[in-house]
């Protein structure tokens, strides 16, 4: 019997979240951002899994469905980085430089 | 003190501290290593939270393709190797709402109600009926949506723009 509880797994999401809030936030290259990003998504993707192990095959949805979720979010993820690495090397192209405070136009 | 919670406290610590190193050393190159340790140690969790399907993926995935895209990311915009960015230079204003907003998710953190401590198993068919089955939808719609944005990511980069 583990006393792993899901507060705990709740808890270390919440820290990734705010791990990547914090580069998302504070960070001027470009790539840093999308890592970021990619951070606080994973930080999602755990909930999610967390909650289909801590929670069996109640009346509504089985346990099963947070982990569906997640594979779904964990390709949802990896497109959405690769659409924002097509920006950043539009980005170059146009401005020479992935600083984001240089795109400042809504036209490349 | 149980060997789960021993494996998830030492995997935890592991994820925020390369986290965070991720998004503060200086050198891309460092950053995008962190990343896959990152990565790495994430699908140890999901290995450990009973989803072995999930914990794959994620290495195939994540610390597979995603390390890479961003790698050739960080190599196709820069201008010699091992070139150290400047510094990025925090602004006060910015560095203070990160620092509100972690503080706030910590507070949020310790009031979260602990229930029981079991970890269902599950079996991996078990998954697989429920993702081409009933779920089945969500990953044609998966599909289409990756088309759509490989599709996006070719027109962004394509060659001819002024």
């Amino acid at each position: 019997m583990s006393d792993l509880s899901s507060g705990a797994v709740l808890a270390f999401s919440v820290i990734l979240l705010g791990i990547g809030l914090f580069g998302l936030l504070t960070r001027r290259n470009f790539i840093l951002v999308l890592i970021a990003i990619e951070v606080a998504m994973n930080a999602a993707i755990l909930n999610f899994v967390a909650f289909g192990a801590f929670l069996g095959n109640g009346p509504g949805a089985s346990g099963l469905s947070g982990q569906a979720i997640a594979v779904v979010l964990v390709g949802l993820a990896a497109t959405e980085v690769a659409v924002g690495l097509a920006i950043v090397l539009a980005l170059n192209r146009a401005r020479g430089s992935i600083n984001v405070g240089e795109a400042t136009a809504l036209k490349l | 003190m149980s060997l789960e919670l021993v494996a998830f406290i030492l995997l935890a610590g592991v994820a925020v501290v390369t986290g965070l190193l991720a998004l503060l050393v200086r050198e891309l190159v460092h950053t995008i290593l962190w990343v896959a340790v990152f990565f790495v140690d994430l699908a140890l969790v999901y290995f450990l939270l009973s989803a072995p399907f999930l914990g794959v993926l994620q290495l195939g995935v994540y610390a597979g393709a995603v390390t890479i895209l961003l790698l050739f990311g960080v190599m196709v915009t820069r201008k010699r190797i091992f070139f150290r960015e400047a510094a990025t230079g925090i602004g006060p204003i910015p560095l203070g709402l990160a620092l509100g907003v972690i503080v706030l998710l910590a507070t949020v953190a310790t009031t979260l109600p602990t229930t029981s401590g079991t970890v269902h198993a599950y079996a991996v068919t078990d998954l697989s009926v429920l993702l081409f089955g009933s779920d089945g939808g969500w990953l044609v719609l998966l599909g289409l949506s990756m088309m759509g944005a490989l599709a996006g990511a070719i027109y962004l980069v394509r060659e001819g723009r002024e």
